[in-house]
């Protein structure tokens, strides 16, 4: 039995600022312009797409093409995106995992003596460098309903390919982002002390447990080890950012309330997206979007993703579809939102962020030519076009693509092979 | 997750003590010899001690005949050279060669259009046997050689051992799902730590403790009884008004001469419609409810509106802990018997429908004598009521939550069906559905105190009227609770002494000494001593365990909870080193109703049972698969392999058997008469009925479909899976789908038949569907059915069943019952698949080649002790496997 899951009403409203940098706002009076920050988005959606209806006719490539059924309310934004064909991770060979190997490319059985293995996802490599001026390096959202995306806890994965937890409650992300803390300063202070006093026994304890540890123990017992290492530098940052207020004012966004599942959720976690890029509380934001039944049944369908994805002309496929649909709508009103939130220099939100939306899984079984959608300014890609790659072209590449096209210095990733230069902005 | 109480009558049968491991000595020394010898394991080769995975030679010549025209050594097209392939598939670049070969047969991709084809025939033969070789070879790949990784405690664990050790039930819900993919939540390897993880268990902690320390003077047990009319009642009354006001509205409108609805007031037009609509289907309804001499005193339960539940909160100054709750019920009229259930649980969000069950209880006594069911419900950890907005019809919020117990007459848990029922049943009657139970009062009382200050706090607060309330006492305190934490081993003292300089700090900062120990103990809960069960160990391995680390591994094999005393106390005594001393503790294990904590986490993830909650069942279709018959269906499985466990039955019992384990509930759902009671208990079957042994339960048949149609392919490669331990290869990725008859009526069989077309599905439907064409009898919630109704485009078909089928041996079979027969006559490779699964489960790694000598060996001891389950059990804690690092 699934626990219900009830959301805290309250009428707390939260106010947020006019889209200004923590680097803008400190040295305004010194530097007159700061370019606003790069950001990346990542959406990850399971379940796959139908494919009858999804994909734009191959032979229609560049900007000349038509957009089939499953993206037109997306019409509006056709300039500022751009659909590719043809990618794929070479080494999934998961029919239901839509999201484990997504922005890894890693193959499952790379380490011998293991029946699971992952690596890093592109969006923590981006994080490891456009993460170090914001409160939170990266911010990994999450549906209730992991169906069709596979293992892990979110589209995250670190360093050591270990899953990366995310936040599935959008009133939790909701109050992590934008509540204030009214507990007086030198209490907070001093409960970040208290906070590293604890980590610092605990440690202690651990060292003394890894004592005596076989070779298999001793890397199993890292993962601790790292989890607290990672919550030092969290703690690190809160402590940076302790003084700075989380709120400014301009447009308030409600606390999320009432029983919010399916299409809701989506929604109101890409306003609480869009809302956090705003006030620059991360760089980085992956979202692991429910697709699966619970979306379904926010549609008024009875189906579950798994039976839905095994769609074939009739009923099935008509969700399917309908799927597709809400899905783009959705889609077309993030865009909405990034474009119509402006930077400090007049510019929008939408200009400064790569934005990519896409699943592993093609439809069905089918892991080949994976749904690829990416839009916005950041990367400065190529937008509007149609383009078809050669069978096998490694999703990685187009990972590769974005990182360096946000500036990174990132030679490859996954099983990466270049660049995409079709992308790639004279 | 809240588990519902499972009642289980008590059949255990006290027994001898047999000691187990003189019988399988001599046994466990084996060679990998058996690997060899496997019909199952066709294709591993080996040479003295390492199996091998290969793809039979004679498979060279499908290469020759399709493919080495363009990918031989000289040409290699695509840089793919399969004249020089090696066949054997065990390292992984070879494995990865392999699965590429797999990929583009399964795609359609390989050969090219224009090149010759592969005939039906050898694509079917080529794909089986390359499609299991593989799964070996990843298996043989993924082999850890016996070594267990040290593994943190999983939910499951996490809560009981919380609940050992401070006696409170925490809701580890929100700690990061264990689902291991294809492997149990014991397994060490795949139980990961992150970041989040850490600050989530200091909370959760925290809150546990708040709950175990206790100084307050002891709470009083209050009793407080409601008479359900007056809510009740108030309710119906206003949704009565406004239905009227809304009425009178729009008769106003009608005879203002014209106006449009927007110039008379409304919102829309749609505001006009359904004032009228509002009154035509609930005024009379709702009026006859309030004028009925039963709703005086007392309420009636109605299905929908206008009374759907009744409601007690028990209020936020009552303590956590177990209330009773008790209501007046008795049994309107003559209704059908399967509505004479009450359910109670807890109030969602939808006072007219939601309900998180607790228990389901049938109700006998008629309305003039009516009687009192009870039910012990735990309050957890405070919680304070939510109070959500309702809606306007309403108008008003209610409490949620829970601290909100809620009772109605048993229905589908879906709002739209319970509506859809009242509305139809008003548009034909006239009126809604006689209620079927009447409820007089409701009551609850508690907390229910055993014993205060409750035995938590003293073991924490040891001999505390001689101690002063200072560091060194607080040092004591940390001490002896980290090393019960931590499993008997002792906390490093510097641990301690930073935990004790936390302790004084919080006093310092002003806090009492009860509250001030809070922190520092939330920290031993947070640790690695307590969150992983740690067997230290230097290379190489193997080692024995000790007496106490076995002790550990014991009773978390067997409860998911750490030792109790006197487990520890037989480790200590030297009891565990000897076979006899280890069995007595292991059969007192199973005895102990903590057995259950085995029996549904390993039942559940062994049989796959999670598939019952992938999809909601169709309510309209399947009315009577509510939520309580489904939590019983599920029970049933559990209480069956744990009576098998106590009671010395064997394990062919769980493929064919005389009696069933059933409560009053399943009775009705199966049409068995004379059960009464929630308690699950033996019962012959009937002559002729089609239950008894895992294919005739009602969760297990329900999981072999998808909420709306029976699968055959899901109960068939069930079936493979589990029962005849041959499992088909995973889904493949990329296989064109059939959807050439997708969408026409049709019967499943004939459907199905459709897989038959294409090689690359032929290579296992033929296999997998054939088996569940046997089971079509069974419709998706597992009811008997003499035609299969299939809805297409909402216009139902009935066709006539053909349950013939075969097994994939070619054994042939005619309906449920020699299907049921022949598996039966399988017993000895259901019993290896078991044995297989629960040394994965108790060694918590994945079962390797290498444990092939330990599952026939606990094969053996089973075969030579009349195959129980507890046989087995025994067996494998018998081993050295078991008993070793």
């Amino acid at each position: 039995m699934r626990r219900r899951r009830f959301l805290r009403s309250s009428s707390a409203l939260i106010t947020l600022p006019f889209l200004e940098s923590l680097g803008f706002q400190r040295f305004a009076a010194a530097a007159p312009v700061v370019a606003p920050p790069k950001r990346m988005i990542f959406l990850g959606f399971g379940w796959g797409v139908t494919r009858e209806s999804w994909f734009p006719d191959v032979t229609t490539t560049g900007a000349d093409y038509d957009l089939p059924k499953g993206l037109a309310p997306l019409q509006r934004h056709k300039k500022d995106f751009s659909i590719i064909q043809g990618l794929e991770n070479q080494f999934s060979n998961e029919a239901h995992w839509g999201s484990t190997f997504y922005l890894t490319g890693a193959n499952r059985y790379a380490v011998p003596g293991q029946s699971f293995s992952n690596s890093i996802s592109a969006d923590q490599v981006a994080a490891e460098q456009l993460g170090k001026d914001t409160r939170y390096t990266s911010v990994q959202l999450c549906g209730a309903d992991s169906d069709g995306h596979g293992p892990g806890q979110s589209l995250a994965w670190n360093r050591q390919g270990k899953p990366v937890a995310g936040w599935n409650n959008p009133v939790a992300a909701f109050h992590r982002l934008f509540s204030d803390d009214s507990t007086p300063l030198e209490q907070r202070q001093a409960m970040l002390k208290q906070r590293r006093s604890v980590l610092d026994a605990v440690l202690i304890e651990a060292r003394s447990v890894r004592r005596g540890l076989s070779k298999a123990d001793t890397e199993k017992l890292s993962e601790y080890f790292q989890s607290i290492r990672d919550i030092e530098t969290r703690i690190a940052k809160e402590e940076q950012w302790l003084d700075v207020p989380k709120k400014q004012a301009a447009h308030p966004i409600d606390e999320p309330r009432g029983e919010i599942e399916g299409y809701q959720e989506v929604k109101v976690m890409y306003d609480l997206l869009v809302a956090a890029l705003q006030v620059d509380a991360t760089r980085v934001i992956t979202y692991r979007q429910p697709g699966g039944t619970t979306f379904l049944q926010s549609l008024g369908a009875t189906l579950s993703g798994h039976n839905m994805s095994h769609y074939a002309p009739g009923m099935r496929q008509e969700v399917s579809e309908l799927r597709d649909r809400k899905q783009s709508e959705l889609l077309a009103g993030l865009i909405d939102k990034l474009k119509a939130t402006k930077e400090a220099d007049g510019t929008s939100l939408f200009d400064h962020v790569s934005l990519s939306y896409g699943s592993n899984i093609n439809s069905i079984h089918y892991l080949t030519n994976c749904p690829t959608l990416v839009a916005g300014g950041g990367a400065g890609i190529k937008l509007g076009q149609h383009l078809v790659k050669a069978d096998g072209t490694p999703l990685c590449n187009l990972w590769l693509t974005l990182l360096q096209g946000i500036g990174l210095d990132v030679p490859s990733h996954g099983d990466s092979q270049g660049v995409i230069k079709e992308l790639v902005n004279a | 997750m809240r588990e519902p109480q499972l009642v289980v009558e008590n059949t255990t049968k006290p027994q001898g003590v047999n000691d187990a491991r003189s019988n399988i000595n001599g046994l466990l020394v084996a060679f990998l010899l058996a690997v060899f010898s496997q019909p199952s394991l066709d294709g591993i080769a080996g040479a003295e001690d390492s199996p091998r995975v290969v793809m039979p030679n004679h498979h060279r010549a499908f290469f020759q005949k399709y493919c080495l025209d363009c990918h031989d050594a000289q040409s290699a097209e695509g840089n793919v050279d399969l004249e020089t392939l090696s066949f054997d598939l065990g390292t992984l670049q070879s494995a990865e060669q392999w699965q590429k070969i797999l990929n583009a047969l399964n795609s359609g991709e390989m050969p090219p259009e224009d090149e010759r084809q592969v005939t039906d025939e050898d694509k079917t033969a080529f794909l089986e046997t390359l499609s299991k070789q593989l799964v070996a070879a990843r298996r043989l790949l993924a082999d850890t050689g016996g070594q267990i990784t040290m593994r943190r405690l999983n939910r499951r664990e996490y809560e009981n051992s919380i609940e050992a050790l401070l006696g409170i039930k925490v809701d580890a819900g929100d700690l990061p799902d264990d689902a291991n993919p294809g492997g149990f939540d014991t397994a060490g390897g795949s139980l990961f730590f992150s970041s989040d993880q850490f600050e989530q268990y200091l909370k959760l902690a925290r809150t546990a403790l708040d709950q175990a320390i206790v100084t307050s003077p002891k709470p009083k047990v209050q009793t407080r009884r409601i008479e359900v009319e007056d809510e009740s009642n108030r309710r119906v009354q206003r949704l009565y008004r406004y239905h009227e006001k809304g009425f009178e509205r729009w008769k106003e409108w009608q005879a203002s001469g014209g106006k449009s609805p927007t110039e008379f007031g409304f919102a829309d037009d749609n505001e006009a419609a359904f004032r009228k609509l509002g009154w035509d289907r609930n005024g009379a309804d709702f009026a006859h409810y309030l004028a009925r001499e039963k709703t005086q005193h007392g309420a009636l339960l109605t299905v929908n509106e206008p009374n759907p539940q009744v409601g007690l909160v028990i209020p936020d100054d009552a303590p956590p802990g177990q209330y009773r709750i008790r209501a007046r019920i008795g049994v309107l009229g003559d209704p059908d018997p399967s509505r004479t259930f009450v359910e109670i649980g807890f109030r969602g969000e939808r006072i007219d429908s939601s309900i998180d069950l607790i228990a389901c209880r049938k109700v006998n006594a008629p309305i003039n004598d009516p009687e009192i069911v009870e039910v012990l419900v735990d309050i957890p950890i405070l919680k304070k009521p939510l109070t959500v907005d309702v809606g306007v019809n309403t108008g008003k919020r209610v409490d949620i939550g829970e601290r909100v117990i809620a009772l109605r007459q048993r229905m589908p848990n879906v709002f739209k069906t319970g509506f859809a029922l009242r509305r139809d049943s008003i548009a034909k009657t006239g009126a809604n559905i006689e209620p079927a139970l009447w409820v007089d009062w409701v009551e609850w009382e508690g907390p229910m105190i055993q014993q205060w200050p409750p035995a938590s706090t003293q073991a924490i607060f040891f001999d505390d009227a001689d101690r002063a309330k200072d560091a060194d006492y607080a040092r004591a305190i940390i001490e002896r609770f980290a090393k019960r934490a931590f499993r008997i081993k002792d906390a490093d003292p510097e641990f301690v002494d930073r935990l004790t300089a936390m302790c004084s700090s919080e006093m310092d900062s002003g806090k009492r000494f009860e509250e001030a120990i809070k922190l520092p103990l939330s920290l031993v809960l947070a640790s690695p001593g307590f969150l992983y069960l740690r067997e230290p160990a230097s290379d190489p391995l193997p080692r024995d365990l000790s007496g106490e680390e076995l002790a550990v591994r014991l009773s978390y094999f067997l409860w998911s909870s750490p030792p109790d005393d006197e487990l520890l106390a037989a480790a200590r005594a030297g009891d565990l080193t000897t076979a006899a001393g280890l069995a007595r503790q292991t059969s007192r294990l199973l005895d102990d109703e903590r057995a259950m904590e085995f029996v549904s986490g390993f039942t559940h993830q062994w049989l796959q049972m999670e598939r019952l909650d992938f999809f909601q069942f169709n309510p309209k279709l399947y009315p009577e698969f509510d939520a309580s018959v489904k939590l019983a269906a599920r029970q049933e499985v559990y209480a069956t392999i744990g009576n098998l466990i106590r009671s010395q039955g064997a394990i062919g019992e769980l493929l064919e058997s005389d009696t069933i384990l059933i409560n009053d509930l399943l009775a009705d759902y199966y049409g068995i008469s004379d059960v009464h009671g929630p308690a699950f208990r033996e019962v012959t079957v009937p002559d002729g009925m089609p239950r008894g042994g895992l294919l005739g339960m009602a969760a297990i048949l329900a999981m072999g479909s998808d909420g709306e149609r029976s699968s055959p392919v899901e109960r068939g490669a069930w079936v493979m899976r589990k029962l005849l331990h041959d499992p088909p290869p995973p889904a493949p990725a990329n296989v064109p789908q059939l959807s050439r008859l997708a969408g026409e009526s049709l019967p499943a069989r004939q459907l199905l038949e459709a897989h038959m077309e294409e090689s690359q599905c032929a290579q296992c439907h033929r296999k997998i569907d054939p088996i569940g064409y046997g089971l079509e009898h069974f419709n998706a919630v597992g009811l008997w059915r003499e035609t299969e109704q299939v809805m297409v485009r909402r216009k139902a078909k009935k066709y006539p069943i053909d349950d013939a089928g075969t097994l994939p041996d070619g054994t042939e079979f005619q309906g449920f019952f020699e299907l049921r027969d022949r598996i039966a006559e399988r017993e000895a490779v259901f019993a290896r698949g078991f044995v297989e699964n629960l040394i994965e489960y108790a060694l918590g790694r994945p079962y390797g080649f290498t444990d092939q000598d330990l599952s026939d060996a606990i094969l053996t001891h089973g075969e030579q002790n009349g195959r129980t389950l507890s046989a087995y059990l025994h067996a494998l804690v018998q081993s050295k496997a078991f008993q070793q690092k």
